[in-house]
């Protein structure tokens, strides 16, 4: 009879298997690249297609870790320091959503949905 | 140093609030000797917290891409669950307690549940742990400059503040009496819960796992969620300057029903046959 612990860690990847099915079940997405280099986003602005979802791949070349962030989007993604996260963004209106990184304010974007 | 003071504080304070109300939960309902059931909660947390910012350092690929984000829904609605749970049973309590042999049966009750209290002093510190144990280590490495010292020290400040805020809670919290102290954490716990669900099922919204929706409005003009006093209402009501609809029916959805378990027939004078067999007012 498995214990608490178990099921609860079966849960947990049952969980993370179908976060990462449901995402990535739709039809291969574009890619961008962003990077975060010296305290700032390399670009800082990013133009995108509306309606069409994508991936932001984030670089960390910092020696500190960084957190995509972004109020509009609801993402909040850690990024180790020399480490690539994949951001899957859904589906965009045409707007503009601004980016940060929590761990250092300073460092600021916007993806512009056209 | 101003900016990672006002950070650490933020998030700080949102966790010393939640401990600060446990703590004198239990002290209001004679079980002050239970205290470690809040303790070890938050000392698991802040030793989960420190474990994943280690973890999620080490990862890559797939695990880091989703692991992070599985961990932090799962935080959220469990943590949805335990408040709900706890302001349930509070209003039960909070019906009942009418003296001092009240106070020793609803102690006797209470201790069947305090390993909720221990989960809820948990999500408080795991919540935003892992994030700000990892903010304060990149903070850290770059303390050998003097601005990255300053910027350390602030972060660091900022939980001693944030502390500090949280022992004065506790400390005010003994002032003020068993009933209104049951009724303000009531609705601010209501208000956190409903804050949390609307922001899990926002994140499930962005993750396409919910289906999406438009802004329903937008409020920045008045407060802004990213400043100061709106990052304060932010983490703990859950303020957004520009929700979804779904985000605002997720919100209001829960204040409906987690509203009416806690506040359905909480106004009314004593009943001659309380529910349970606990024994009634006026035949002590």
């Amino acid at each position: 009879m498995p214990g608490r612990r178990t099921l609860l860690i079966a849960g947990l990847v049952v969980a993370l298997a179908a976060v990462a099915g449901v995402v990535s079940a739709a039809d291969p997405r574009p890619e961008i690249a962003l990077t975060i280099e010296k305290d700032q986003f390399q670009p800082t602005e990013i133009k995108v297609k509306a309606n069409t979802p994508f991936t932001l791949v984030v670089t960390n070349k910092n020696t500190k870790a960084a957190e995509f962030e972004s109020k509009d989007l609801r993402v909040e993604k850690v990024v180790p320091a020399g480490k690539t996260v994949n951001v899957l963004i859904r589906a965009l209106k045409p707007g503009s959503y601004a980016f940060f990184d929590d761990f250092n304010k300073a460092a600021t974007g916007r993806i512009v949905a056209e | 140093m101003g900016g990672t003071f006002v950070v650490t504080l933020r998030e700080g304070f949102e966790a010393a609030l939640i401990l600060g109300i446990v703590y004198t939960y239990l002290e209001k309902i004679g079980a002050a000797r239970h205290f470690g059931y809040a303790t070890r909660g938050g000392a698991i947390g802040v030793l989960a917290s420190v474990a994943l910012g280690i973890v999620v350092t080490a990862l890559s690929g797939p695990l880091l891409d989703f692991g992070p984000d599985v961990i932090g829904l799962g935080v959220i609605f469990l943590a949805v669950v335990v408040l709900t749970w706890h302001g349930y049973w509070m209003t039960k309590h909070a019906r009942a307690v009418k003296g001092d042999v009240q106070r020793r049966i609803d102690e006797a009750q209470a201790t069947h549940r305090l390993w909720i209290i221990g989960v809820i002093a948990f999500t408080g510190v795991f919540r935003e742990g892992a994030e700000t144990v990892l903010f304060l280590w990149g903070l850290l490495t770059q303390a050998t400059s003097t601005s990255g010292f300053a910027s350390a020290s602030g972060a660091l400040l900022g939980l001693v503040a944030a502390a500090a805020l949280g022992w004065a809670i506790f400390r005010g919290g003994q002032h003020i009496s068993l009933q209104r102290f049951f009724t303000l954490t009531s609705i601010f716990l209501l208000l956190l819960a409903a804050g949390m669900f609307s922001t899990g099922i926002g994140r499930l919204e962005a993750l396409g796992i919910v289906p999406q929706s438009s802004t329903a409005w937008d409020t920045s003009f008045i407060l802004d969620d990213q400043g100061l006093v709106g990052g304060f209402l932010n983490g703990l009501i859950g303020y957004r300057a520009r929700p979804s609809f779904v985000e605002v029916g997720a919100y209001l959805l829960y204040l409906a029903v987690a509203g009416s378990l806690l506040f359905k027939g909480n106004v009314s004078t004593p009943r001659p046959n309380t529910p349970e067999g606990k024994v009634p007012a006026h035949a002590t």
